[in-house]
């Protein structure tokens, strides 16, 4: 009930690479510029991102914004669509022809098809509508700020610890032993490996696993999970997948 | 007014028509002028070639002399009143009524001058014998005077035209205005804010009174649209201030009861929730909201329903398996339709999701989809208790809960957000209760035009 006012959004499809150690999700401080011409909302962000251990810097309007961004060193930038001086698609827009790729995070109160379509393609890397619950912000910035060195070599395998999966042939194994998996089941066990180590929310597993943008009031999500540990964690000694209260879940080897 | 009349469609098609037809007139004058001319022209030379046959004829039996008397008949004629005839002989007159000129033959005109008036004749010469010449030849004044004439004519007629089609675009433009002056004016009471009001319609059925119609089918769908939005405003209003106010109880109650920081804890975990909710209520309004404003409709691509719908039993299976229902779906052939994909997945889950949410454990949901009269019929039906028929239509009301689902979450606007989805795709939907086969809802769709014949 927590996540259920969140509207959800379009995400591209995740690509990272493999990580073989995983940290926690919380702990990885990043420094990342936010432009958010209401204050009262930036201010809450700043909040939120602090708590983590973010280094924030703020920005009130679109050509500030974008001065800062060219000054470079950022995670990751935190824009809304609607800003005085430039409009925050244009300023991204600027950046990619400047060659500037950090990772960006819209923000926005349009929830129109069309505007995520073009936020995502202007050079968006995800696209959050507000209002939003600080658990998906946090999640979402974390997912594209470290992803931010990877490049575009797709893996063969992903693996936590002695859990793999083989793109190519479409095979999990544990421990060396086969595990019979569903489609939709390898396409959820997929996302959480390629986001190792890091939260992800139901509503990013809604979009990015079944391309559902919308909130169910069944318990989707939970019922696949259930499912997936159940073949995945059940008799195979360590968990690898949990549930992190008020936010998603994580997968992570320790 | 005046100036008004000048700028009406009336007025300008009449100059129009005024134009053409003073044009028309115009070359029609010149025509006639041209070929009363020339036949006036052909008659003299006929004429006279027929006067200077008889001379030659008169020289060929008696000479000189012959010649002579001839021309002095022909001048003696009374029909030939403004003919003139010359015989001349080496530049000297022999007989006629002109003074001797420039001996040239065949269809001449000539020019000479008689008691002071300058006479133009157009005539025939000819030479009897060496040196011997004769010419015969009319005045050409009638014919100048009768081509005068026929311009006159032409000048009156081509005057009388303008006016008749300056009187006749006037008379039309004021009808005109008359008419469209009376339309703007009930626009304009009808702007100051009485849309019950509608523009009059004459019964003719020309242009302006299907315009006036078209405009009054507008203003009742306006007035339609409008009374939708304030009842749903108000629905929203009073919808919202249940939750707010309960929010706020809730706050309240926290502030006088906590004790402990986990009393405090708890009441904020339970405020965000509330808060939550009536975010989530907001976003399924602006969502319905949207979907009727129909802009999504250009993101439209052909789709295979029969697989959209297998996905969705794939999906939720499983969710159907831990309520306690069986989701099954019946062999289903490829059919394509025109849509979006991602609202579509929407309706479909809402559907299913009412089949598992609002029947008791147990219950069958079936999904299938068959080809009815060019239409493609997606069914979501299940065996639970199903809704008395009385209710059907409440059900797709946007806030409307059944009294027996009111304990379950929700806000009440599954069905109008399927309601809506449907519409764009003009898809119709039809719910069919039977008291032992539980609730059947038939969503059907065009066919996509590409694949109406395989």
């Amino acid at each position: 009930m927590l996540l259920a006012g969140i509207p959800v959004i379009l995400h591209p499809p995740v690509i990272a690479r493999t990580m073989t150690r995983c940290k926690p999700w919380f702990a990885v401080p990043v420094k990342i510029l936010l432009i958010e011409d209401d204050k009262e909302t930036s201010a809450h962000i700043v909040f939120a991102l602090n708590g983590e251990g973010h280094d924030v810097t703020v920005c009130h309007d679109g050509q500030e914004g974008l001065e800062a961004a060219r000054s470079g060193g950022q995670a990751a930038l935190i824009v809304d669509r609607m800003l005085p001086g430039l409009d925050g698609l244009s300023m991204v827009k600027q950046l990619w022809a400047e060659g500037n790729h950090t990772p960006v995070l819209f923000l926005t109160t349009m929830s129109g098809l069309n505007d995520r379509v073009e936020g995502l393609k202007g050079g968006g890397d995800d696209y959050l509508v507000k209002p939003f619950a600080f658990p998906e912000l946090l999640a979402r910035v974390d997912a594209i700020a470290r992803r931010g060195g990877a490049q575009d070599n797709e893996p063969v395998r992903l693996r936590a610890g002695d859990l793999e999966l083989d793109l190519i042939r479409r095979t999990v194994h544990r421990g060396g032993k086969p595990i019979d998996l569903q489609a939709q089941e390898f396409r959820l066990l997929e996302y959480l490996m390629r986001n190792m180590g890091r939260v992800v929310t139901r509503a990013m597993l809604l979009e990015n696993v079944w391309d559902l943008h919308f909130d169910p009031r069944t318990n989707i999500v939970e019922t696949h999970m259930s499912r997936l540990r159940g073949k995945v964690d059940r008799g195979h000694g360590a968990e690898l997948i949990h549930t992190v209260r008020g936010a998603g879940y994580t997968l992570r080897a320790d | 007014m005046r100036i008004r009349f000048l700028r009406t469609e009336g007025f300008r098609l009449s100059a129009l028509y005024a134009g053409i037809f003073a044009i028309s007139v115009v070359i029609l004058g010149a025509f006639v002028l041209v070929i009363t001319n020339q036949a006036l022209r052909d008659q003299i030379v006929t004429f006279s070639k027929t006067d200077i046959a008889a001379i030659r004829n008169g020289f060929a039996t008696g000479g000189d002399r012959e010649a002579q008397e001839i021309v002095h008949q022909l001048l003696a004629g009374p029909a030939n009143a403004d003919f003139f005839y010359l015989l001349q002989r080496r530049g000297k007159v022999l007989a006629g009524n002109m003074p001797a000129m420039a001996a040239r033959t065949g269809t001449i005109e000539a020019s000479f001058s008689s008691t002071g008036n300058k006479i133009e004749v157009l005539g025939v010469g000819a030479f009897l014998a060496p040196g011997l010449y004769v010419f015969t030849g009319s005045d050409m004044t009638r014919l100048r005077a009768v081509q005068a004439h026929i311009l006159n004519i032409m000048l009156d007629l081509f005057g009388a035209s303008i006016l008749i089609a300056i009187a006749g675009g006037a008379l039309v433009s004021w009808s005109f205005l008359r008419r469209t002056d009376a339309m703007a004016r009930a626009c304009q009471d009808i702007m100051q804010g009485d849309l019950k009001l509608r523009i009059p319609v004459r019964g003719t059925g020309d242009e302006l009174d299907r315009l006036a119609e078209a405009i009054n089918e507008m203003l009742g769908r306006i007035s339609a649209l409008m009374e939708n939005l304030s009842q749903v405003s108000n629905d929203i209003a009073h919808d919202l201030r249940t939750p707010v106010t309960h929010l706020r109880h809730r706050l309240e109650r926290a502030r006088t009861e906590s004790r402990t920081p986990e009393d405090y804890a708890h009441a904020l975990e339970a405020a965000i929730a509330k808060a939550d909710e009536i975010l989530g209520l907001f976003t399924a309004l602006l969502r319905i909201a949207q979907i009727e404003g129909g802009d999504r409709r250009a993101a439209f691509a052909p789709l295979e329903l029969d697989a959209l719908l297998a996905q969705m039993r794939e999906l939720f299976e499983p969710v159907a398996e831990e309520a306690g229902d069986v989701l099954q779906s019946a062999p289903m052939d490829k059919a394509v339709i025109r849509g979006d994909r991602q609202l579509l997945v929407q309706l479909f889950s809402n559907l299913i999701e009412n089949a598992i949410v609002h029947t008791p454990r147990g219950t069958r949901i079936r999904l299938s989809l068959s080809r009815i009269a060019g239409r493609v019929v997606a069914r979501v039906g299940d065996n639970g208790p199903g809704v008395p028929r009385e209710e059907h239509e409440r059900l797709f009301r946007r806030l409307y809960r059944r009294e027996a689902s009111r304990s379950q979450p929700g806000y009440g606007l599954g069905l109008s957000l399927v309601a809506a989805i449907a519409e764009l795709h003009g898809a119709t939907i039809q719910l069919v209760d039977g008291r032992r086969h539980g609730l059947t809802v038939d969503v059907s769709f065009p066919l996509a035009a590409d694949t109406e014949k395989t």
